[in-house]
């Protein structure tokens, strides 16, 4: 008998249960586990192969209809030549346009002799790096991304694309078109005090997601509100728990910057916000504590992983049937539909959760946009400090172009961030179940132009949303503290971050 | 030495001096800033009891397990050798990809290890040991004691191969059993060798970052953050990089102090 005759995945679990029953001795069942303990290492390191990883299509890199605009490869050539053989550096997280751009990028140094060096590193690494080389003003980085969460924190020490634009008419691309980015992409995302601090690169949007099959079983409505979701949930959970499924999945991560934005759209849904005008932490009011409450009876109605998953486990519970009903981000939808996906085409998107009517932004503070969608968001910034900077121009130019972005979506299948990339003739092609779908993105659209919500736009924010927010919301869904009381961990936070922004001068 | 050693060092020291201001990110001197800040931090004392609970755990069990395996393995029977090769064998994974391997086999959903332990009827179905709070420090150590026991292991056998023999053998003509011969001359015997064991780990497990990093993100809440990993998140999360050195010099300032103490106490010279 050896460990490779066996299901991996439940040779202990049965090992232990036949000892448990007495069904084996003691001395099988020591000699059993030994035998388990050589293979495991090798089980879990293979199961570490591609836990997020690429989910998109890249069966159409090579193929005509995947071809650089010539027009973009003859104005790259026209303009390069003073900067052949500079070599300029980004750092990015693995969002999928920084996956799908790390595999286009031989095109733009094909065609300019520009070397690019993209270093694919966890978030909170990008913002570290990000943040050290500003503070010593280095230009190690010759562009930044920025998270829309960051983006108030650099806007000093980025270059204005537009202004750019405008003032280097040698290095502009030819109808670049600031206009056909999404409106509201810009103005939740790139602009902060009307300069732009980047080009919009990424969106991730909030959307409602759910198995269709299984609320067909239950005979359960498409929610519409967060109390329909609420008890669609517990209904799916109660009838599904002993079969493993529960009723939503959550990225309820304690400390990680995917609880907070878990947490925001709870706040919003109720009508609440995360600062006042007042510039106040409004996370304690009444409508936001009601959030969260919500918020509590969905972790009940989630696999207790949720606890330790960020939006990598979100997507696991997605795509392995843990769960019938999601509020999250719409990039999962290529994935769940990829080949190998045991849920291809079983999910369906839908327009996110209308809760409470929305707190007016003349109520709120530091630039929030309440709404129903959370938008993640990412820009790519031209750093001030850039010893390359207009080779690092020609480069965000190009990952930026209609071009570019559109064969990103074509082969990730996430959202775009321009109008025309929307329009685009073989993108609507792809609106079909298989690799690299792009049948969500319809609605991804009327979700920006409708319902998008942006976190606040303030320097310490970076912080908040990813240490006093989380860290202690994660005390509280976890049983570490605060007895389950909302109330008194909300107020808990509300006194960090009210003394940390009155200590900084911006109340 | 300078580039290596001390000027990282006194890189941080004049770092923890500083104060940065949240916005403009200009740093100012203010001497007792972050070192006051420090000491009315909750988290701090949090971390450091979080700290302690688990270097003594896993050192506890390490040593203990170390030791056993190590008497276990003081054979030159045939297979021995082999037996002691592949102990080192955890030794040469990444630690970061060990805490990953168990982030996996922990999960209360697919993980071998959870679903092993929910079988045995210890834990309800679909538990989540790393997302509990009362567990997740358990978890955590899992990992931990299962890479690191092999290097206490070796320590320990390289000791019991150098012991002398005839004490034992005198022993054996005395009709002492082996309970006797190992607290009155093997353990009495092996006591530097397990100082010095304790020391190196101490020293090591002080300073716990990555399976606490890779498993838990210091959570839930707080239940698993370290010294390091609070200076680590508050470095990487804040950006409040003199608050973050101050953290950190706190934490050789404690290692400094309680291995000087150790070492004044057992004798050891290294």
């Amino acid at each position: 008998m050896t460990f490779k005759e066996h299901d991996k995945k439940t040779f202990i679990a049965d090992t232990a249960r036949d000892f448990a029953a007495r069904r084996i001795s003691k001395r099988d069942f020591l000699k059993k586990l030994s035998m388990a303990g050589v293979g495991l290492s090798a089980f879990s390191a293979g199961m570490l192969g591609n836990p997020r990883g690429f989910r998109g299509d890249t069966s159409l890199i090579g193929t005509e209809a995947f071809a650089q605009d010539a027009s973009v490869t003859q104005w790259l050539k026209d303009v390069s030549g003073p900067f052949k053989g500079t070599k300029i550096r980004y750092t990015s997280e693995a969002t999928p346009p920084t996956v799908v751009l790390d595999k286009l990028k031989g095109e733009f140094t094909e065609a300019t002799g520009i070397e690019v060096e993209i270093e694919i590193v966890p978030l909170e690494q990008v913002l570290a790096k990000a943040t050290q080389d500003v503070q010593g003003q280095l230009g190690s980085y010759d562009v930044y991304y920025l998270d829309q969460s960051w983006v108030a924190t650099f806007s000093q020490d980025t270059v204005d694309p537009v202004q750019y634009y405008k003032d280097k008419p040698d290095l502009a691309m030819p109808g670049f078109d600031f206009e056909d980015f999404s409106k509201p992409l810009v103005e939740g995302l790139a602009e902060y005090v009307g300069k732009w601090v980047g080009i919009p690169f990424d969106i991730p949007i909030f959307m409602l997601m759910y198995r269709q099959d299984i609320l067909e079983k239950h005979g359960i409505k498409v929610p519409t509100s967060p109390e329909e979701f609420t008890a669609a949930i517990q209904q799916i959970t109660a009838a599904e728990k002993a079969n493993g499924m529960f009723g939503t999945g959550l990225q309820a991560k304690s400390g990680h910057y995917s609880l907070n934005c878990d947490w925001t759209q709870m706040v919003w849904n109720e009508g609440g916000s995360i600062f006042g005008s007042d510039k106040k932490f409004k996370g304690n009011d009444e409508a936001a504590v009601r959030g969260l409450q919500m918020y509590q009876e969905w972790a009940k109605n989630a696999p207790a992983e949720s606890l330790n998953s960020t939006w990598d486990g979100q997507w696991q519970m997605l795509a392995s049937g843990q769960c019938a009903l999601v509020q999250s981000w719409d990039e999962f939808f290529p994935g769940l539909d990829a080949d190998d996906s045991k849920v291809k085409g079983l999910w369906m998107p839908a327009k996110p959760l209308v809760g409470k009517p929305l707190r007016a932004q003349s109520d709120v503070g530091f630039g929030e946009i309440p709404g129903y969608a959370h938008q993640g968001g990412s820009v790519l910034s031209l750093s001030k400090y850039s010893k390359n900077i207009d080779a690092a121009w020609l480069f965000t130019q190009w990952a930026c172009s209609k071009d570019v972005m559109t064969r990103c979506t074509l082969l990730g299948g996430f959202a775009p961030m321009r109008l025309s990339s929307f329009a685009d003739q073989r993108v609507k092609d792809k609106a079909v179940v298989g690799p690299g779908t792009t049948r969500h993105l319809e609605m991804v659209k009327w979700i920006i132009d409708n319902n998008i919500a942006s976190e606040p736009d303030m320097p310490l924010w970076a912080g908040f949303s990813n240490n006093e927010i989380p860290v202690n919301l994660g005390k509280l869904l976890t049983g570490q503290d605060f007895g389950g009381d909302a109330k008194k961990c909300m107020d808990a936070i509300a006194g960090l971050i009210d003394a940390q922004v009155a200590d900084a001068g911006l109340l | 030495m300078v580039i290596f050693g001390l000027y990282p060092l006194l890189y941080a020291i004049w770092l923890s001096l500083q104060r940065k201001h949240p916005v403009t990110r200009k740093l100012s001197f203010a001497p007792s800033y972050n070192w006051s800040k420090l000491l009315g931090d909750e988290r701090v004392w949090n971390a450091l009891g979080n700290t302690l609970v688990y270097t003594s755990a896993a050192l506890l069990l390490q040593l203990i397990l170390g030791m056993a395996i190590a008497l276990l393995l003081d054979s030159d029977r045939k297979g021995y050798g082999l037996l002691r090769a592949m102990m080192t064998l955890p030794l040469v994974i990444p630690p970061a990809v060990t805490a990953m391997m168990f982030l996996l086999m922990l999960n209360g959903s697919f993980g071998v290890l959870a679903r092993g332990i929910i079988a045995t009827g210890l834990l309800p179905p679909g538990f989540s040991i790393l997302g509990t709070a009362s567990t997740a420090m358990a978890g955590v150590l899992l990992a931990e004691v299962w890479q690191w026991t092999p290097f206490m292991v070796l320590i320990m056998l390289a000791g019991l191969r150098s012991l002398p023999k005839e004490p034992f053998e005198a022993a054996a003509i005395d009709g002492a059993t082996a309970t006797q011969v190992f607290f009155k001359l093997t353990l009495p015997m092996m006591s530097k060798v397990i100082a010095i064991a304790v020391l190196i780990r101490g020293i090591d497990l002080f300073r716990a970052f990555d399976y606490v990093k890779v498993m838990t993100d210091s959570g839930p809440g707080t239940a698993t953050e370290t010294l390091t990993s609070y200076a680590g998140r508050i470095y990487f999360g804040n950006a409040d990089f003199p608050y973050a050195s101050t953290i950190a010099l706190l934490t050789l300032i404690i290692v400094i102090f309680v291995s000087f103490v150790f070492m004044k106490a057992f004798k050891v010279k290294l």
